[in-house]
Parts: structure tokens; sequence; C-alpha cells
């Protein structure tokens, strides 16, 4: 029995890491290498990974869930600087060995998600080029993402920067259903509770979503494009890596 | 506490579904007009409408209506996008 249901498992778990797009990107032969180190593991929403100052121990690849980096206020306020789906990863500069987080890392929707010891991670990088060329590449993207974020905090309406918000999660879970609590929705746009509400009320009005507490269904993507900002299609996974010169 | 409802009404009404818990009217009005300020900086109005079209409307737990702000007091008029 047991052998039996050994290899069905291997096999699901493989798969899995695959709908990780970096992890898809690897070469076979490479992926191959991971594949013995690679855990697959289920999260809740608001898991804390990472808090600021943690040794980095474990990078975490989503397959189906969304991880929010978070700068923590004095205040005790937190205000997101990048969010992360399937198209990337947390903790890849853990292989440079020694390092600590700067950010909270918390699952913002909860799924599936592949996982490695950091320093497993770092022993494999070591010997393999398409595994560092991975993570310089990703790693610049991730920078140019957390500058546009910085910029489309200071520059852009609320309404805007919620709609390019869904957009982004939708992309990034693969799934137009998002189960969003309304608290963590609001601490992520960096306004009140009521703003939201308020915010996602006029977007239902306007059949863009259907909204209810804890659940947001997006309806119309392209009318959901029309309103959010410009840093929504510039942040796009498939347009950032070739403007930046590079290809994750 | 209490909770209180902030609505935003011009040809439509934008219902407050969830409210919001506070102390007493002193602080829903704090929270209402920042939440006044959070719609209207950058923008310059919401489906379509100006912000010196709306208004919000708050009201309590048995719907009674406590007091009312016109939204064009609050931001800067600026477009967003």
């Amino acid at each position: 029995m047991g052998q039996l249901r050994r290899p069905i498992l291997v096999h699901t778990a493989a798969q899995g890491h695959r709908d990780n797009r970096l992890l898809a990107a690897l070469p076979p032969d490479t992926l191959a290498l991971l594949d013995r180190d690679l855990r697959q593991v289920s999260l809740g929403h608001g898991a804390i990974l990472l808090e600021p100052g943690d040794p980095i121990e474990d990078i975490y690849f989503p397959q189906t869930g969304l991880i929010s980096l978070l700068i923590l206020g004095r205040d005790g306020g937190a205000t997101e600087t990048a969010t992360v789906g399937r198209e990337g990863a947390v903790g890849l500069h853990g292989v440079l060995g020694g390092r600590r987080s700067f950010t909270r890392a918390t699952t913002q929707i909860g799924g599936r998600f592949s996982t490695i010891r950091a320093g497993r991670f770092e022993h494999i990088a070591n010997g393999s080029v398409p595994v560092r060329d991975l993570i310089q590449r990703y790693t610049e993207v991730l920078l140019a993402e957390a500058q546009q974020i910085g910029a489309c905090n200071a520059t852009h309406d609320t309404r805007a920067r919620l709609c390019r918000w869904l957009l982004q999660c939708a992309d990034r879970t693969g799934r137009d259903e998002l189960p969003l609590i309304q608290e963590f929705l609001a601490q992520m746009v960096g306004v009140r509770r009521t703003t939201v509400t308020l915010l996602a009320q006029s977007l239902q009005v306007r059949g863009l979503i259907r909204y209810r507490r804890g659940r947001i269904v997006l309806l119309d993507r392209k009318g959901l494009e029309e309103c959010a900002c410009e840093c929504y299609d510039i942040m796009r996974h498939e347009k950032l890596g070739p403007a930046l010169g590079v290809h994750v | 506490m209490g909770m209180y409802y902030f609505h935003l009404e011009d040809d439509e009404t934008i219902v407050d579904s969830d409210g919001t818990d506070l102390v007493n009217t002193a602080a829903a009005r704090e929270h209402a007009a920042a939440v006044a300020r959070e719609l209207t900086a950058k923008s310059t109005g919401l489906l379509d409408q100006k912000w010196s079209g709306w208004t919000m409307s708050v009201h309590d737990d048995s719907g009674l209506e406590l007091f009312s702000l016109a939204m064009s007091d609050f931001g800067d008029g600026n477009s967003g996008k």
C-alpha cells in the first residue's frame, strides 16, 4: 500500500512546485535537483513567515497563495511594499548566507506553497548557474516593483490603487475569487476599513466586482484595468522583467 | 461605544454595509473626515461624478442621520491617474 502511494505523492508535489513560475522556469534537470528538498505546505491566511530581523531559514515559492511583504511602523501600523504570488518567491536572498529579513512576510491569501531550507538552496545555488541567475533576475524585478509601489502610494488615488491591487492579487494567485479579509485589505491599501468598504461598494455598483465581507469576485477585468493606475500594467509579470532586460 | 455608518450620497447611494464601532459622535466626526480625506486625495470624483456632488451621511445603529459632510470640503482635486 505504502509503495503504491509514494510515487503518487512525489508526482503530485513535483507538479505543484511547477505551479510556481520561478520554479517552472528552471531547466528540468535543475528542478530535479531541487525536487528532493522542496516540500509542499498548505498555509492559511495571516501566517507570519518572517518578522523584521529574523534570520532567513526557509524560502517560500507560492503555488496558489499570496504573501505580502510589510514594513512595520513604530505605531504598530504596517505598509505593504510588495506582494509575492506564483510569479515569485520570498527569502531568495537568504542564499547569500546569514541574511536577515527587512520586512514582515505574511500570507495574505492562504494556499499551497513550495518551501526549501535556505541553507540547502544555497548549497544547490552554489553549484548551479541557472539557480543563481534566477535569484539575481528575480531580485532585480522585486526591487523595481518596490520602487513602483513607492511611487504609486505617493501619487495615485485610493480607488486606482485598490483596483491595481485586486488585479495583481488575481494574477498572482490565478483566481478571480479572492478570499480577502477586509481589515487586511485596508492595511494593504493604507486606508481605513470604511474607505475600502465604500470603494468596494462603488466598484460593485459599476458591476466590476461582487463584494461581500471576506470575499471579492472580479467580474469585469477590463473595467478594473481602466480604473487602475498605470502601475498595474507596468508591474505585470510578463512586462516588468523584459522592461528591465531580464527574463524571469 | 456604538456602530456608526458612513454612506455616500449623490444620484446614487454607496452604502457602508459594515459600519464602524466608535466611542461617540465626536469620534464619528473625526472618522468621517479621515475617510473623506482618503477618498478624495488625488481624486476628482467617484462613479463619473465630481466630488462636489457627493455628501457623506453618517447614521447611528437605529438608522438616524446624525450629520453629513460635503465631500467637496476635502481633498486636493488633483487627478490621481
